[in-house]
Formats: C-alpha cells, sequence, structure tokens
C-alpha cells in the first residue's frame, strides 16, 4: 500500500502541516495566557502576577515559534533547490 | 554529502527499528499488563471518587502528588545531559543524549498526566484554561511545563531530523513518516549550518525553562504557611533533587537499552563512571541541602516545626526517612565513592537506590507535613490503597511503554552525533587543547634546529 | 458595606458543640458514616477542637469551637487555581462547589484546616434527603467545602428586606451557629459597625486570633478565658 516513493507534494503538505499545528498550538498558548490577563483585570485579582508571567513566558513561546519556522522552513527551501532539477519547478 | 552514504558499523543502531524480538513483546505484554491495571484503578477512583485512595482529613495529598513531583523531577535528566554537556562541549555525551532527551518528554507527560489523576473533578480540568488565576503556583506549574514540553519535543526533534534523514534512505519501514520527518534533509552545509545554530540556541533556552519548571513545582508547597514546607530552600532544593533523580533514571535505561540492544560498543563503562562521578556529585550536592534544611530547623526549634521534624526523625515517618537517607547518600557514596566498587553493577544499584531515595524523599516532604496540622487537633496519617499503588504502577509502566515504542521509530542512539564525533570532534578537541597551552614561539635558534 | 465577623467567648462556652449539630443540620453537612469516619473523613464545617495544646487534662480538658476563621487575607484563595475560592467584597471566604476542580491545594494551605473535601457522593437518597435546608445546595464528590458563615441567610435577609420595603439591619443575618449557642458565647455582626456588639468585644483586652503571627487576619476572633493568655 506504501508507494516506493511518496508523493512530494503529499508530502511537502504534511511537512507544512506540522509546522502549522506548532503554530496554532503556540499561538493557542499566548491567546490563553493574553486571556487570563485580562480576567485578572476584570475580577481586581492581582493582575501583577499574570502580567508579570507572561512577561517571561510569551517570548519563550515566540522563541520557540520563530526558531521552529527557522528550522522547518530553512531545511525544506534548502531541499527544493537541491539536486532535484527534474522535479524542481522553483528554479 | 548526500545522506544516504554507507553506515558502516552505525548500522547497528538501526537494528532495534528493523528488528524485534521476542523480548520485546514480552517487554510490551507486561507493560501493556501495568496500564491495563492502572486504567481498572482509575476507572474505580472515577466510579466512586477519591475516597477509594488512603487519603482522608488532613493528610489531602498522596501518592499522586508525590508521584507528579517524582516524575516531573525526572524530566530534568534530558536537560543536564543534552543541553548543559553540550554547552560544555563535552564529548562523552555523544551516544547519551537521545535516551536522555526521549526520558524528557515521556515524562512530561506522565508528571502532568499524575495532576490529573489526583484531581477530584477531572471533568472539570478545563476550569484551569477558562478561569486561571495566575497568582496559584498551579497555574505557574501549568504555564511552565508546557514551555518546557513544547521545548524538549523540539529538542529531541531537531538533532533526530539527520538520524530520520537516513532511515528514509535505508529502512523499508514508515516510508512516509520519515519523509515527512525528515524536512528534505540532505546534509548540505547550509543545512548543517541551520540545525547546529538552531540546536546550540535551543540548548541555552531549554536550561532556564527546565529549572523553571522544578522551581515552580516546589512553590506549590513552598507558597504555603505550613511547617516544612514554607522554606525558601526549596526552589534550589527540587532543582537539585530533579537533576540527581534525573541522572540515576537516565543509567538505568541506558544500562536496560544497552543489554536489550547490544549497544555495549557505544555506551562504554567510560559514560557510566563519568555519570555515575555526576550522581556522586549530586548527591552530596543533595545531602548538603538537606542537611542545611533540617538543622536550621531544629536550630530554630519552632513548636510546629519540630512536630514535623521529629515525625521524620524518630516517629511514625523516621523509617522511610532514613530509608531515604540511606538511599540517596550512604549507597551512592559507597558505591561510586570507592573506586573499586565503581562497577557498571555497582553504578546500576547506586542508581536504582537513588530513584527510590528520590521518591521516598517526596512522599517525605508531602506527607508528615499535612499529618501535623497546625490546630491541636489528632494527627493524621495515611496509607495507600490498592487502587493508588494501581495508578503508579501504571504510571510507570505506561512510561516504559511509551519510551520502548519510541525505541521501534526512532534509534536510541544519535547516529548523527556519534558520526559528528568521529570526524569533527577529534579535531575540535585537539584545537581547543591546543589553545589552552602557550603559543609556541617562533625564536631563530629554534628554527634553526628543528631544520 | 458590611464587613461580617465573629467573637466566640470561650468563658460562656461549654463545650456542648450544639453550634456544631445546628452548622450540620443548616448546611446539609453529608452524613460520613462510621466506616469513613474510622478513616478520618468526617466532615465538620463548625469543629469542636481542643482548647489547648498538650492539656494537662489529657484530652479530656476544655474544647473550643472551630468554624471557617474567614481571614482578611486568606491562605486559601491565593493557591486556588480557578477562582472557586474568594473573597466577597462583604469579608466571607466564599466556595464556589460549581466551579471547584477538587484540586485540594486549598486544603493543604489553610493553616487551620477548616476546609472539607467529598471524598465519596455523600449525597442521601433514601428519602433523608427530604429533611435538607433547601437553601443550601449539596455537594458532589470531589468538590471542597467549608463553613460559609450561612451566606444563604444572609442573602434570605436582604430579599426579606427587600420584600418588606425596608432597608437591611445587620441583626437580621446571623448564621445557625450563632443563633443556636445556648450559652450565648457566639457573637456575630458587621466589624465596620463600630459600635456594633460584635466590634466593641472584638476590641476586648481578653480578644485573640487562632495563629496570629501568621498575619492571616481572621475575623472569628477569640475571648479566651480568665486566666489564660493565649489561645491554640
Amino acid at each position: 500500500m506504501k508507494a516506493q516513493r511518496p508523493n512530494p507534494r503529499t508530502v511537502r503538505a504534511a511537512q507544512l502541516g506540522l509546522l502549522a499545528v506548532f503554530w496554532v498550538s503556540v499561538i493557542g498558548i499566548i491567546s490563553w495566557i493574553v486571556r487570563l490577563i485580562q480576567l485578572s483585570l476584570e475580577l481586581h485579582d492581582i493582575p501583577s502576577a499574570s502580567i508579570g508571567i507572561s512577561l517571561v513566558a510569551i517570548p519563550v513561546f515566540l522563541l520557540l515559534l520563530g526558531l521552529a519556522n527557522y528550522v522547518f522552513l530553512g531545511l525544506l527551501w534548502d531541499d527544493s533547490h537541491e539536486a532535484h532539477p527534474s522535479t524542481d519547478d522553483e528554479r | 554529502m548526500k545522506s544516504d552514504e554507507t553506515l558502516g558499523s552505525d548500522a547497528h543502531l538501526l537494528r532495534s527499528i528493523e528488528e524485534t524480538g521476542r523480548g520485546f513483546y514480552v517487554a510490551v505484554g507486561l507493560l501493556l499488563l501495568g496500564v491495563l491495571w492502572g486504567v481498572f484503578a482509575y476507572g474505580t477512583q472515577l466510579t466512586h471518587g477519591l475516597g477509594v485512595t488512603g487519603l482522608n482529613q488532613p493528610v489531602s495529598w498522596g501518592f499522586y502528588v508525590t508521584n507528579f513531583v517524582f516524575f516531573i523531577g525526572i524530566s530534568h535528566a534530558g536537560t543536564l545531559i543534552s543541553a548543559i554537556l553540550r554547552m560544555a562541549q563535552a564529548e562523552w555525551r555523544r551516544p547519551i543524549t537521545r535516551m536522555a532527551e526521549v526520558i524528557t518528554v515521556m515524562v512530561l507527560f506522565i508528571g502532568a498526566g499524575n495532576i490529573i489523576l489526583d484531581l477530584g473533578r477531572p471533568d472539570r480540568a478545563l476550569n484551569v484554561l477558562l478561569y486561571g488565576r495566575y497568582q496559584s503556583p498551579l497555574l505557574w506549574d501549568a504555564t511552565s511545563i508546557s514551555a518546557y514540553l513544547t521545548g524538549s519535543v523540539f529538542y529531541l526533534y531537531l538533532p533526530l531530523i539527520p538520524d530520520i534523514a537516513i532511515l528514509r534512505d535505508h529502512s523499508s519501514k514508515y516510508r512516509f513518516l520519515y519523509t515527512v520527518l525528515a524536512l528534505g534533509w540532505t546534509g548540505s552545509k547550509r543545512q548543517i549550518r541551520i540545525l547546529d545554530r538552531a540546536i546550540a540556541i535551543m540548548a541555552v533556552v531549554v536550561i532556564p525553562v527546565a529549572i523553571s519548571v522544578h522551581t515552580v513545582v516546589s512553590f506549590v508547597f513552598s507558597m504555603t504557611l505550613q511547617p516544612g514546607w514554607h522554606s525558601t530552600i526549596f526552589g534550589p532544593y527540587f532543582v537539585v533533587g530533579a537533576i540527581f533523580s534525573g541522572i540515576a533514571a537516565l543509567i538505568i535505561f541506558m544500562l536496560i537499552f544497552r543489554r536489550a540492544y547490544g549497544l555495549e560498543n557505544y555506551l562504554k563503562y567510560i559514560h557510566f563512571k563519568y555519570l555515575g562521578l555526576l550522581l556522586l556529585t549530586m548527591s552530596f550536592l543533595w545531602f548538603y541541602f538537606t542537611f542545611a534544611e533540617y538543622i536550621t530547623a531544629f536550630y530554630g526549634n519552632e513548636p510546629e516545626e519540630m512536630k514535623v521534624f521529629w515525625a521524620k526523625f524518630t516517629g511514625d515517618q523516621a523509617i522511610f526517612f532514613w530509608t531515604m537517607v540511606i538511599c540517596n547518600f550512604v549507597i551512592p557514596m559507597t558505591l561510586i565513592g570507592i573506586a573499586r566498587l565503581r562497577t557498571i553493577t555497582g553504578i546500576l544499584v547506586a542508581s536504582i537506590s537513588v530513584c527510590i531515595g528520590m521518591w521516598l524523599e517526596r512522599f517525605i516532604i508531602i506527607v508528615p507535613t499535612l499529618s501535623h496540622p497546625r490546630l491541636p487537633v489528632e494527627t493524621g496519617s495515611y496509607l495507600p490503597s490498592m487502587v493508588e499503588w494501581g495508578l503508579m504502577v501504571g504510571c510507570f509502566s505506561l512510561f516504559g511503554l511509551f519510551y520502548l515504542l519510541f525505541t521501534k521509530f526512532f534509534p536510541i542512539i544519535s547516529i548523527w552525533e556519534i558520526r559528528e564525533g568521529r570526524e569533527v570532534g577529534f579535531e575540535e578537541v585537539v584545537e581547543r587543547v591546543k589553545s589552552y597551552l602557550p603559543n609556541e614561539e617562533k625564536t631563530p635558534i629554534s628554527e634553526g634546529a628543528r631544520g | 458595606m458590611a464587613r461580617w465577623g465573629m467573637v466566640i467567648d470561650l468563658d460562656r462556652c461549654t463545650g456542648c458543640a450544639a453550634c456544631g449539630t445546628a452548622c450540620k443540620a443548616e448546611n446539609n453537612i453529608p452524613f460520613v458514616d462510621p466506616e469513613e469516619s474510622a478513616r478520618d473523613r468526617t466532615i465538620n464545617w463548625m469543629d469542636i477542637i481542643p482548647a489547648e495544646e498538650h492539656g494537662e487534662h489529657n484530652g479530656g480538658g476544655p474544647m473550643m469551637p472551630r468554624p471557617c476563621l474567614q481571614c482578611d487575607n486568606p491562605p486559601c484563595i491565593k493557591v486556588c487555581p480557578v477562582y472557586a475560592t474568594y473573597l466577597t467584597p462583604e469579608g466571607i471566604v466564599a466556595q464556589n462547589f460549581g466551579r471547584c476542580i477538587g484540586c485540594r491545594f486549598c486544603m493543604a494551605a489553610c493553616p487551620y484546616t477548616v476546609k472539607y473535601f467529598n471524598w465519596h457522593d455523600y449525597r442521601r437518597k433514601d428519602g433523608f434527603h427530604l429533611y435538607e435546608n433547601p437553601d443550601v445546595s449539596t455537594r458532589p464528590a470531589g468538590v471542597v467545602e467549608k463553613c460559609t458563615f450561612c451566606h444563604h441567610r444572609l442573602q434570605l435577609a436582604r430579599e426579606r428586606a427587600r420584600v418588606e420595603k425596608r432597608p437591611f439591619r445587620a441583626q437580621d443575618y446571623v448564621p445557625a451557629c450563632a443563633e443556636t449557642c445556648p450559652a450565648e458565647a457566639i457573637e456575630f455582626g458587621d466589624l465596620d459597625d463600630h459600635n456594633s456588639r460584635v466590634s466593641r468585644l472584638k476590641r476586648s483586652p481578653r480578644a485573640r486570633s487562632l495563629l496570629q503571627e501568621l498575619g492571616t487576619k481572621p475575623k472569628v476572633v477569640y475571648l479566651v478565658r480568665e486566666h489564660q493568655n493565649e489561645i491554640g
């Protein structure tokens, strides 16, 4: 059932899909943290705790997201410019 | 340089993926039984409530929270070995990093899972997301562990990419999975540079995240006003304990897979010796923190603190306390400190002893304090029930199962890093040592002498 | 806005535990059977505890009532991850049974051990539930509960005042324990009213707070017996 060489388009789609999942998770976590800051402001419940933690946590997540992009797109771009001139449309 | 070159002797590392022996199926079977017991136990708990445990008033935390802290503690194995040794450019880390990183990722799920197991209303667990209060240490836990889990998965994946490329090119199984995950790795200079840079950054980032994880876990206790808990030493104490138990767990896993997959040529005595010496160092460090903690309590002689103190030293918790000290300090000091006893078996026994001792340490932190409330009411007691034992066995089994399944898909020793060590490591180390020594002077006399 | 507090006079208290019994009846405290009780799971929002530590009376000494101390600086609300326990503007430490996830962090944090857990579903369906107070919800398994200063009585008193088109008076609201005590040892009222009986008693030279050194600022204050210097 598995082809000898998997369809490059499907593979590319799955790889970008992985990156998309990573994006969704990180954006989700950051939105969650922001939502909790909102909640603590509404309820006047020590907003400094939420803001303080978000100042550390959000940059860490953004850094991870940035690195993931760097690696994924960097490796995939290099691959599509490597020795597959027959299947490479972008050259 | 394409990645589909001959693997040479390293092809041995792919054997665990290509072939599956009978031992594997036996192991999986046993682990599944353990998991099944855990599932059955949890079902009982969901049906009848937390009353099926041994928890009570006032000892409302027991095995589950102990396991939570213990498993999160073990997750520091990956950080220490991979990140710190990588930054220290310690060449002996190469066959170990993959195993360490896998421990971290798998154990974080189990650790966080134990909190869910402990909840009275797990169906309301989403309330933490919807209505979370950042003043509560549990929210710090949730954020910190999410960051660490994301970071660790990423940090496990990065050095795995070249190995997956090797599998993509050499293996006949799971072609689609490997092709996708290999991200088009061809081993080109540009790709290697990208990966190296990303790994270097991650190594730096993951260390403070990891330290924050176990620090905030300790804050769950130290942010309360309870005797025995409200201590400033808890943050560093827990981190040291985590690294300590993490190394021990790592040694145990290394020895299991060394035997199971015939990796004696990759995991040599020198690796165990170095890890063992690290374990010994952490053992002394652990003892130092424990000593500082208890002598402060003893010298202050505050009545509430002393109730908890004497319960641990001579009271009904004494057996656990002193077993902990023997397991965490006496045994490792003897078996690793004394060179003649520092054999592989000795190091293994010391590691098992430390795992038991560190589990007991978590238990000893939680139960005696809860048993001795400040108000003049009866001292509490705690006897875990079969449900709690079942869930603990289930957790350990699930951890083992996850780990075993990983080794069926990916090489448990980083082929890429071993190669890097052979091809690049030697020269780098020679250059480095040269740079430590005084530069060679070029005088006419010596030049003539060299002729 | 009022700030509700309580003063318990230990010189008047006879240790009869009528307050505890009234509390159980008023708040539908679950009946924990003898087996579970032997495993230390009894729920006592109003608990009667020994009034002295290591008393010479060997456990037979004077007893004192211990409701939730309703702290002004509560350690329990700080650690709740989901706002299930919080301080209302009128000073009552509220407990939201519908929000609680049963993590029991507040139980671990409370230095007075006033929080209790529903280890099983203790609700009765055998006809006994017909005797329950309809104004107080019964709690499912897996949530934390504690003394609420009979908060439902406050709500009822306010509603009654509104229906009767008159202002709400502080003396319309009294928890079951204070109402029941045959020795009139429990005084309850508005601490922000400088002239209320409870405020005056709180300023008495005999007034002590339990575990005062912790800075929890409990609004339940004890009047120690003559010749007694401290409590607990």
